[in-house]
């Protein structure tokens, strides 16, 4: 009975979506769920920190983990759910999108990444996952007027069943060779069994890091994220980028750390080609997009390459600072997206920023903040977070992945800046953009105050980036066998 | 020498202040409210130059908070007679491009202070660092209002420029994160005076000065990294171009002095050669190309790339009356520069030309004018009694010592920077008056006067009495030349 404690902040989540789903009919404005999905993101914010214990203790048979690394990322993403709930207000009212539902569309999929967070058993972590893209294949299709959007969620949905199925048939081929599917149990059937070279093992670690890279969105498996960025909503787009992204990311890294901690030679190769890859070919595809959430797609695959770079070395330092990307990433690019969201339907056109600086000034200098904070320019939260992953790839000795992450991140400073250069540099175009919805300038202000603290003071989040041990866990799991 | 509140600090952040109240209070009040935080920041910097005590080459006035501990960062303020001069060419210049701004910028008047009185903050800041993470992020920093300077405010090219000038300096400067990120691997500290006591292997040393002399070289610009300057300076308003001359290429040559020469002594003389030939070209590759130029504000930019050759010409030369020669050459390039550059800038805002063919005539159009761009022109050629003759001299004479041929050619490089800067004066200046300029009302007005007199007395201060500079680096420069193995070669002045 104790263990339920371990899922507080998932029960909150759930519940509420739940209650939604009970009273969907009698709800019509999405101001009205949007407060109460904000409180309960709240509430699963401080049940999580408030009551995981201090020591990583495992529950639910050695399935869950209640631990650092787990509370980091439910606070993570309680808080991009409830970001992007204030974002979703004015689309869902406009879009004529089902409130009730939507909200508890976005709940769930936060208690999927919850739980991919804390797993430590392959199938949690897969149930996790799965519970998390199926409900984000509803809502990248949820506007059921839109063709285009009806089509990226077809797009999503078969790519991403593909993706699932390459994941579970890793699962079952490592199962397979060691005969367990928890963390622990793995990793002391590879290191007892010395299996680290089994065919099998091979070929269920490849697929499994095929599924996850999908997931991930980085290259050769990006191919999805343009088009299911472009096709849904802003907002599902934002919490895709962010939330997904960094459930995935969070669900990589222990599977990575916890389970296969000594094939680490192994995936972290497969790892550094995904990461150059996911650099290079997002970089340059994003030069000549002409529309926001395309360019913002293809930012989000670039920056996959820059978070994987400190997991490669496989040391828990890095593993932190890769945790610390995400977190920051999923900050900035909620920013991002949230400058996209104000300015409405012209946010989604480039060209529609010329001139922004001289009609919406505000709104200008926050996009040109999270701008500067994807490319990396000190002193915002997005070069902290770049300094972290290339220092952690320093000292693993990839000092060749350094200098391509920094070559593509001036590549990239060419698209983000070109933003900022029709934003400043170029003759307005139409009428001032309608005022922002207070909503939406709330969850601004959040994104902009994390994007400066972050820079300013690098260490703030540091105390709370705790890697995933697999030691603890084991030696856990052995006592109490 | 103890002083009562964290001065560099101060210094470094009103300017900030400055713009943040500048961004609340609107376009109105903007230009005084600049005017009053520059001038207050050269008044709080008095105490630094009357307490500083030249005798000593440690740092001084120095300010130590932890600030990042996962990666041994510390916020590190400190100054020594290095980063002095700087400084106080900063503080100064600011206050003048606000003067220059004053009737020139008419639209986004607010953020154009504001980015101004940033990049204050940006220069002040990077000069007081002591240590290698600050001074990055100062680095870094400086881009974003100049970017902004040059593409908001600037000619008809202005993006092209822009980006430009972003693109080639960010890819230096990455290659100097990863340089930096390398160096905070191998020794755990990024602290100048620390990382100047280790003694790094001769390799490590090779590939750091690679990576820290591609971000300094772009920005100096040494030759082959050259070809955003002439774009960038150019297109810039008359504020950009000055802050750009006057301290934006002096952030190169510092770095080199900073970073380069004490941390890397190494692989400085390895590579000492080749960089020593490079600047030989710029010198006098650069200034054929200026006697080429027909605008005014591209025969400046292009004088520049000449000049900054000279700067490194010194600094490799490793000998005491070379480098001193080179920090005091880029004061001098900073001041008649920056100078030149607010002539140009005060003669387009009446003619709205910057062709040379459709000058002629100013000297009885524009007594005062010719005058101050006389003395400005005849500094920028190296005429004795000028600021910048003392610092070319200096560096030829360390040139010598090295290598005759090098000599040879920084003279020949000071040859043609007479010719181009005299037959520039010649042609705007002397000849007939032009029909076109009739009626116009070219000669300067109080405040423009007032603007380029500070920098006339310290080309004339600088020129007659040089100890004036020299006696703040003397320390200093012995210091940074003993720390570099070097100290043997400098010979006495």
């Amino acid at each position: 009975m104790s263990d339920l404690v371990f899922l507080l902040p998932e029960l909150v989540l759930a519940g509420t979506a739940l209650v939604l789903i009970l009273i969907a009919r009698h709800v019509s404005r999405a101001q009205a769920v949007a407060v109460p999905v904000v409180v309960a993101a709240m509430a699963a914010i401080v049940s999580g920190w408030a009551f995981t214990p201090e020591a990583s203790r495992v529950g639910f048979g050695g399935t869950i983990a209640s631990d650092g690394y787990a509370r980091f990322f439910k606070v993570l993403f309680a808080a991009t759910l409830a970001l992007a709930a204030l974002l979703s207000v004015k689309h869902v009212d406009t879009e004529r999108v089902p409130p009730a539902e939507y909200y508890a569309l976005l709940l769930l999929a936060s208690t999927g990444m919850m739980l991919a967070a804390s797993a430590v058993d392959l199938l949690i972590l897969y149930l996790g996952l799965e519970l998390m893209i199926l409900c984000a294949y509803v809502l990248v299709g949820i506007t059921v007027n839109r063709p285009i959007a009806n089509e990226a969620a077809i797009k999503y949905f078969l790519l991403g069943s593909f993706a699932s199925a390459l994941l579970l048939y890793g699962i079952a081929l490592v199962y397979g060779v060691t005969g367990a599917t928890d963390f622990a149990a793995i990793a002391s059937a590879v290191s007892e069994r010395n299996l680290t070279r089994h065919p099998f093992m091979l070929a269920g670690l490849a697929l499994m890091a095929g599924g996850l890279a999908f997931k991930i969105a980085a290259v050769p498996f990006h191919a999805w994220a343009p088009d299911v960025y472009q096709g849904a909503i802003a907002p599902v787009a934002a919490f895709l980028a962010a939330g997904s992204k960094a459930a995935s990311l969070a669900a990589l890294v222990r599977v990575c750390l916890a389970a296969f901690a000594s094939e680490q030679r192994i995936w972290s190769e497969m790892l550094a080609g995904l990461a150059v890859l996911s650099m290079i070919v997002g970089s340059l595809l994003a030069i000549p997009q002409t529309s926001m959430k395309r360019l913002l797609a293809y930012s989000s695959i670039a920056h996959v390459g820059y978070a994987l770079l400190g997991l490669i070395p496989g040391t828990p330092d890095g593993a932190a600072a890769t945790i610390t990307y995400a977190f920051i990433y999923s900050f900035m690019t909620l920013g991002a997206f949230g400058v996209v969201i104000a300015l409405g339907e012209r946010g989604e056109d480039l060209l529609a920023y010329r001139g922004l600086a001289a009609t919406a000034p505000v709104t200008a200098a926050l996009m040109f903040l999270f701008l500067l904070s994807l490319t990396g320019i000190p002193p915002t939260a997005g070069f902290a977070a770049k300094f972290g992953v290339i220092l952690s790839a320093v000292r693993g000795g990839h000092v060749v992945l350094a200098v391509v992450a920094v070559m593509c991140s001036v590549v990239s400073a060419f698209f983000y800046l070109r933003v900022a250069v029709m934003m400043y540099m170029m003759e307005p175009q139409g009428a001032a953009p309608a005022r922002v919805p207070g909503a939406v300038a709330a969850a601004l202000a959040v994104a902009a105050f994390v994007t400066i603290v972050g820079g300013m003071f690098p260490d703030t989040f540091a105390a709370w980036t705790v890697p995933p041990s697999s030691r603890n866990i084991h030696t856990e799991i052995s006592a109490g066998r | 020498m103890v002083t009562m509140y964290p001065m560099l600090t101060v210094m470094t952040f009103l300017p900030l202040a400055g713009a943040a109240v500048i961004l609340l209070l609107g376009d109105r009040m903007a230009r005084w409210i600049a005017l009053t935080t520059t001038l207050i920041v050269c008044a709080v910097s008095v105490p630094l130059y009357l307490g500083f005590d030249k005798s000593s080459s440690a740092l001084q006035f120095v300010e130590t908070v932890p600030w990042i501990r996962s990666w041994n960062v510390v916020y590190g303020m400190g100054v020594d007679g290095i980063s002095l001069p700087f400084i106080f060419l900063s503080t100064v210049i600011s206050v003048l491009c606000v003067g220059a701004s004053w009737t020139a910028i008419q639209f986004r008047v607010r953020e154009f202070y504001a980015a101004l009185l940033v990049a204050e903050t940006a220069m002040i800041g990077l000069f007081a660092s002591t240590n290698l993470f600050l001074f990055y992020v100062f680095w870094e920093l400086m881009l974003v209002p100049v970017f902004l300077l040059i593409g908001v405010w600037g000619g008809p090219s202005r993006i092209y420029a822009s980006i430009k000038f972003l693109l080639f300096t960010l890819a230096g400067s990455v290659l100097m994160l990863v340089g930096l990120i390398a160096l905070l691997e191998a020794t755990g500290t990024l602290d100048f005076e620390t990382l100047a006591k280790t003694r790094l292997s001769s390799d490590l040393q090779a590939w750091l000065f690679v990576a820290f002399t591609a971000a300094f070289g772009v920005k100096v610009p040494m030759f082959p990294v050259h070809t955003w300057l002439p774009d960038a300076h150019t297109e810039a308003p008359t504020a950009g171009s000055v802050i750009l001359a006057g301290i934006l290429l002096k952030m190169g040559g510092y770095g080199l002095l900073r970073i380069a020469l004490p941390i890397l002594p190494d692989a400085v003389r390895l590579f000492a050669k080749p960089m020593l030939v490079l600047s030989a070209i710029a010198i006098v590759y650069g200034a054929y190309v200026t006697l080429a130029q027909t605008d005014v504000k591209r025969l400046i930019a292009y004088s520049s790339i000449s000049h900054m050759g000279f700067v490194t010409l010194g600094i490799f030369t490793l000998n005491r009356s070379g480098v001193e020669g080179a920090i005091l050459q880029m004061i001098n390039h900073g001041i008649v520069t920056g100078a030149l550059f607010l002539c140009v800038g005060m003669i387009y805002e009446r003619t709205h030309t910057r062709d040379i063919a459709e000058y002629g005539g100013l000297s009885t159009l524009a007594p005062v004018y010719s005058t101050f761009l006389a003395i400005f022109c005849l500094a920028a050629s190296g005429f004795p009694g000028l600021n910048s003759f003392v610092g070319e001299f200096l560096i030829i004479s360390g040139a010598f010592k090295t290598w005759l041929w090098l000599g040879v050619a920084a003279v020949w490089g000071v040859a043609l920077g007479t010719t181009y800067m005299l037959w520039l004066y010649y042609r705007v200046v002397m000849g007939d008056r032009r029909p076109q300029f009739q009626g116009l009302r070219l000669d300067l007005n109080a405040r423009e006067v007032a603007t380029l007199v500070p920098l006339a007395l310290l080309a004339l201060v600088i020129g007659f009495y040089p100890e004036s500079v020299l006696g703040f680096l003397r320390a200093s420069v012995g210091h940074l030349l003993t720390a570099a193995g070097s100290g043997v070669m400098a010979g006495p002045l």
